[in-house]
């Protein structure tokens, strides 16, 4: 059995609760783990006593063993809050397969992303998660919260996210951290259309506060290997200008300077101590599940 | 340079189709949504020149393509320097036929053939060239005046047809050897008669240019009568017979006002009648004399227009008709047939008797009653069905034709029972019993060029003989024989053998209206009268013809190495034609002139023979002007793109068309497109 459905196979679902269901049930059943594994169960180290630590933590069968008192300490019990920021401008539209078939578009395997994190942080790690919607501007804000029902509001914001304007990475992160007080995961999903330079700059900050920050890069496979049979007018979703490209340019230049936008991006996010991932939207969802859990660990 | 065939050059518009592809297209790309232009914004001018730098030869081989095409049709030459006047050779050819005896024609003609002739320079070439019955080349292409000269002096008035078709095929011929380029100075009366029926014929050829000398004098073409046709018999028994024994001539008159004109029958000289006759305008009249009173022997008769009355003729040499006539009793034919078998006798005997133009005696025995007779008194033998001969009689007979004699078989029912057909030298092959199977054959394919079926005009019924039906016939092998006629199913029906001097006809079928009913159609009477008159000799021995038709003098090759005697003729003019070799070996006999022939054969027979002018020569009518343009103008390859190096000789110029050159860069231009083409295909097929 195909353990990660195929985003083309996942297109088909309606429901996005179902979705992330699936996905991260799927993934769950890949770990061979317990699905109700804590981190707070878990032991962490022994250090040695001192004066004015708490007596409760000492490991007293230790100590009746050896006559050594030794403090147990397990990893931290304190819930970890995911923020996920989702680009919601027209360039997130695109997508080279049709309705039938195909790859989705980049605004629905985001969308896809998302609602799979979501459901794991909540159900999974019972991790307080929240949402941001932007474009140019900060369109929808969900809080991160554990209530009862937050689930269910994040699927609605994002299936409410419609994808309009342009991207402005730098507006919206002002607001970023605002809204963002306590210390967390952040999780940039976008298709990343400006300099490599301006999305760090913008994005860096949220570092500096402490934050946890991943850049989920989402592009189709025709925009990194464009197959065009024959010179075409290429028309820009965002500020629908109009661009004749023969074929030739696109098999060469074209690869050329889009390689170079990924490495140049993945470098600056290395270098500011961000994460960096390139999604394809025909690549399942696993490395984007794992990516959150190394990060969740590290960040505990 | 110019084209030959400009209006090709239309197709130039189709160079818009490269234009259209390479620069025009682009325009009309159906927009593609991309999520954004960040990365293709500076790459894009620079892949348009890219792309215009990489196309623009691909675009220049289509142009070029579609160019050389155009070009290639619309056969583009270069107008290069003619070779020059010394290089050109000078056709002189000099109308003699009959027409040119009219008025001053001829003499005209010859005079402007000489005065062209002494204008030429020392050093080009000229021939001569003569247009009678025949063209006649009676000099090469030479330089030497004098020979040249005289060779036109010698040419005389004849008294031939000519036919300007005859004169542009033989040139046409020529150019196939001869590719040099020619001016054919024409010396005619034009006359309109001797144009072809289809243009195209006198046509000249490409390298040929055609200059026209008319020897007419004046616009309108002068009153004409002449005799157009004699109808009289050329043997006659009975001078007394009514039936045979008159002769009719037809009066035409060409552009001629109505007029009474005197007619009048000369014997050897002699005016028999005259007849007075009322000549419509342009029309013909009919005069008969009767009877025709001539002694035994040969008669040199004429139907004359008596000159003084009625208008003058222009032509007087036209206005009598000659002919011969042979007066001698009756020839006798042996007519052999079964025992039982009286009704073919009858049938012939009747048709024989009813036939107008020869007079016959047919002597009817039965096959076991001829051994005692000799077949050399006969004029021609018929065994009717007869497959068993006496041996003695079959022996004189096999002798008889072998000296010339000529034998008519028949086949009937008996060649069923008898595979040998005597004297043919062949076996009766399968009857053909269509009567068994209910059905007739019919005549299917009838060859009217041979004397004893001879029709100028068959019409539908196939010359009468559409409705005979055949019951029975023997199928014969026919080789070595000419095939005369066959039946619907491809049986020979009539053949002709050759053997030693003579002829054997063979008729698969019978003259008894069992095997056929041939003997009941009027048809029947026709071909019993030709084939005597054939078999008997006599249309050969006297009569009229047209002047360049052929006598035959011997029956073949082969028989005069064995017979030692010569043929003897005397033309019109008292000369003998004929040299001692070719009185020996000749098989045929060209009438040049117009008049009496007399002709002594090997077979110790004489004939006299009158001979006329073709009466299309009466007819002094010249071409139009219209028509003379269009005849000189055709000659210089205006009208024929083909020609590759056509003659201009109006400016001194010819035409060179290279347009397989253009083909050969159209298929270069095609082979370097399809290389980079292919070339750019490779390229989108790559993979990333």
């Amino acid at each position: 059995m195909q353990r990660f459905l195929d985003p083309g196979v996942l297109a088909s679902i309606s429901s996005l609760d179902l979705l992330a269901k699936t996905v991260v049930d799927g993934f769950v059943a890949g770990l061979h783990r317990s699905p109700d594994f804590g981190f707070s169960q878990e032991f962490a180290e022994y250090r040695a006593y001192t004066p004015g630590d708490d007596l409760r933590h000492v490991d007293w069968n230790l100590f009746a063993r050896t006559e050594r008192t030794y403090l147990k300490r397990y990893r931290g019990e304190t819930n970890s809050q995911l923020t996920i920021l989702l680009d919601a401008s027209n360039s997130m539209q695109y997508t080279s397969g049709s309705p039938s078939s195909g790859p989705p578009a980049k605004m629905d395997y985001a969308r896809y992303i998302a609602a799979s994190l979501f459901y794991l942080a909540i159900r999974g790690q019972r991790d307080a998660a929240g949402l941001i919607v932007f474009d140019d501007e900060v369109r929808e804000y969900i809080r991160p919260s554990t209530r009862p029902g937050q689930l269910a509001r994040l699927f609605a914001g994002l299936e409410h996210a419609e994808a309009r304007a342009r991207t402005d990475f730098a507006k919206p992160v002002l607001h970023f951290q605002n809204f963002l007080h306590r210390r967390g995961i952040a999780i940039l999903i976008s298709d990343f259309y400006e300099s490599p330079e301006t999305i760090v700059n913008a994005v860096a900050p949220l570092r500096f506060h402490g934050h946890e920050v991943v850049l989920f890069h989402v592009l189709d496979p025709e925009e990194i290997r464009p197959t065009m049979k024959g010179s075409a007018v290429l028309v820009d979703l965002e500020t629908d200008q109009r661009i004749e490209v023969v074929p030739e340019y696109t098999k060469t230049t074209y690869r050329a300077k889009i390689d170079a936008h990924i490495d140049d991006l993945r470098d600056r996010a290395h270098a500011a101590g961000i994460d960096y991932q390139l999604l394809v939207t025909n690549q399942p969802l696993d490395s984007v599940l794992r990516e959150y859990l190394t990060l969740r660990q590290a960040g505990n | 340079m110019g084209f030959l065939a400009p209006w090709f050059l239309g197709g130039l518009a189709a160079l818009g189709v490269p234009v259209f592809v390479h620069l025009l297209r682009r325009h009309v790309t159906t927009p593609q949504p991309v999520s954004s232009l960040m990365f293709f914004e500076r790459g894009t001018q620079s892949s348009t020149r890219h792309r215009r730098l990489r196309y623009l030869l691909l675009f220049a081989l289509r142009f070029a393509l579609v160019l050389f095409i155009v070009l290639a049709f619309a056969n583009p030459f270069l107008r290069r320097a003619a070779a020059g006047a010394n290089d050109r050779l000078l056709l002189i050819v000099l109308d003699n036929s009959f027409s040119m005896r009219q008025g001053t024609r001829f003499a005209d003609a010859k005079q402007q053939a000489l005065s062209t002739l002494a204008a030429k320079s020392h050093s080009q070439k000229a021939q001569i060239v003569a247009l009678g019955g025949q063209l006649e080349v009676l000099t090469q292409p030479i330089t030497d005046e004098t020979q040249l000269h005289a060779a036109l002096e010698s040419i005389q008035p004849g008294d031939g047809h000519a036919s300007f078709g005859e004169l542009g095929r033989d040139l046409r011929a020529l150019s196939e050897t001869a590719r040099s380029p020619a001016d054919l100075h024409l010396f005619s009366d034009m006359q309109r008669s001797a144009m072809p029926a289809n243009f195209a014929d006198m046509v000249m050829p490409p390298n040929v240019k055609l200059i026209l000398h008319s020897a007419a004098q004046g616009t309108t073409t002068p009153p004409n009568w002449t005799v157009e046709s004699v109808n009289a018999p050329a043997e006659l028994a009975d001078p007394k017979d009514p039936k045979r024994s008159r002769v009719q001539a037809v009066i035409a008159g060409y552009n001629t006002p109505a007029a009474t004109k005197s007619i009048s029958l000369v014997v050897n000289g002699k005016t028999l009648a005259t007849r007075k006759v009322d000549v419509p305008a342009n029309g013909r009249a009919t005069v008969e004399f009767a009877p025709l009173d001539v002694g035994y022997g040969f008669s040199r008769c004429q139907v004359r227009i008596e000159s003084g009355n009625g208008g003058a003729d222009a032509f007087p040499a036209d206005d009598a008709s000659v002919f011969a006539v042979r007066r001698s009793d009756p020839e006798r034919v042996l007519f052999v047939h079964a025992a039982g078998d009286n009704r073919s006798a009858l049938y012939f005997g009747a048709a024989l008797d009813s036939a107008a133009h020869a007079s016959f005696v047919l002597q009817s025995v039965a096959a076991e009653q001829a051994t005692d007779l000799d077949p050399s008194k006969f004029a021609f033998v018929v065994i009717s069905d007869a497959m068993s001969l006496p041996s003695i009689f079959e022996h004189a007979l096999a002798a008889y034709v072998a000296k010339g004699g000529n034998v008519l078989i028949t086949l009937g029912t008996a060649a069923a029972h008898h595979q040998r057909i005597p004297l043919w030298g062949g076996d009766a092959g399968e009857p053909r019993d269509y009567a068994r199977n209910g059905a007739a054959s019919s005549v299917g394919v009838l060859d009217f060029s041979y004397p004893a079926l001879a029709q100028s005009q068959p019409g539908t019924d196939n010359g009468g003989w559409a409705d005979v039906k055949v019951f029975y016939a023997v199928s014969v092998d026919p080789a070595h024989a000419r095939t005369a006629a066959r039946l619907a199913d491809g049986t020979p029906l009539l053949l002709e053998k050759q053997v030693g001097e003579g002829r054997i006809l063979l008729l698969t079928s019978g003259f008894d209206n069992l095997t056929n009913d041939l003997p009941l159609h009027p048809v029947f009477v026709a071909f019993v009268d030709r084939t005597a008159r054939y078999l008997s000799g006599t249309e050969a021995l006297s009569g009229e013809r047209l002047v360049d038709s052929f006598v035959q003098l011997r029956a073949s090759t082969h028989a005069s190495t064995q017979s030692a005697g010569s043929v003897e003729v005397i033309d019109p003019d008292g000369h003998r034609p004929l040299s001692l070799s070719e009185a020996r070996t000749a098989q045929s006999l060209r009438l040049e002139r117009a008049g009496f022939y007399q002709i002594h054969f090997v077979n110790g027979r004489d004939a006299v023979i009158g001979v006329n002018p073709d009466r299309r020569e009466s007819n002094l009518e010249a071409m139009t002007p219209d028509l003379l343009a269009l005849w000189s103008g055709s000659s210089p390859g205006g009208g024929v793109p083909q020609s590759a190096s056509a003659a201009d000789g109006e400016t001194g110029y010819r035409l060179q068309s290279f347009w397989w050159w253009v083909m050969l860069l159209v298929l270069l231009a095609a082979a370097g497109e399809s290389a980079l083409a292919s070339g750019y295909l490779g390229t989108l097929r790559e993979d990333p």
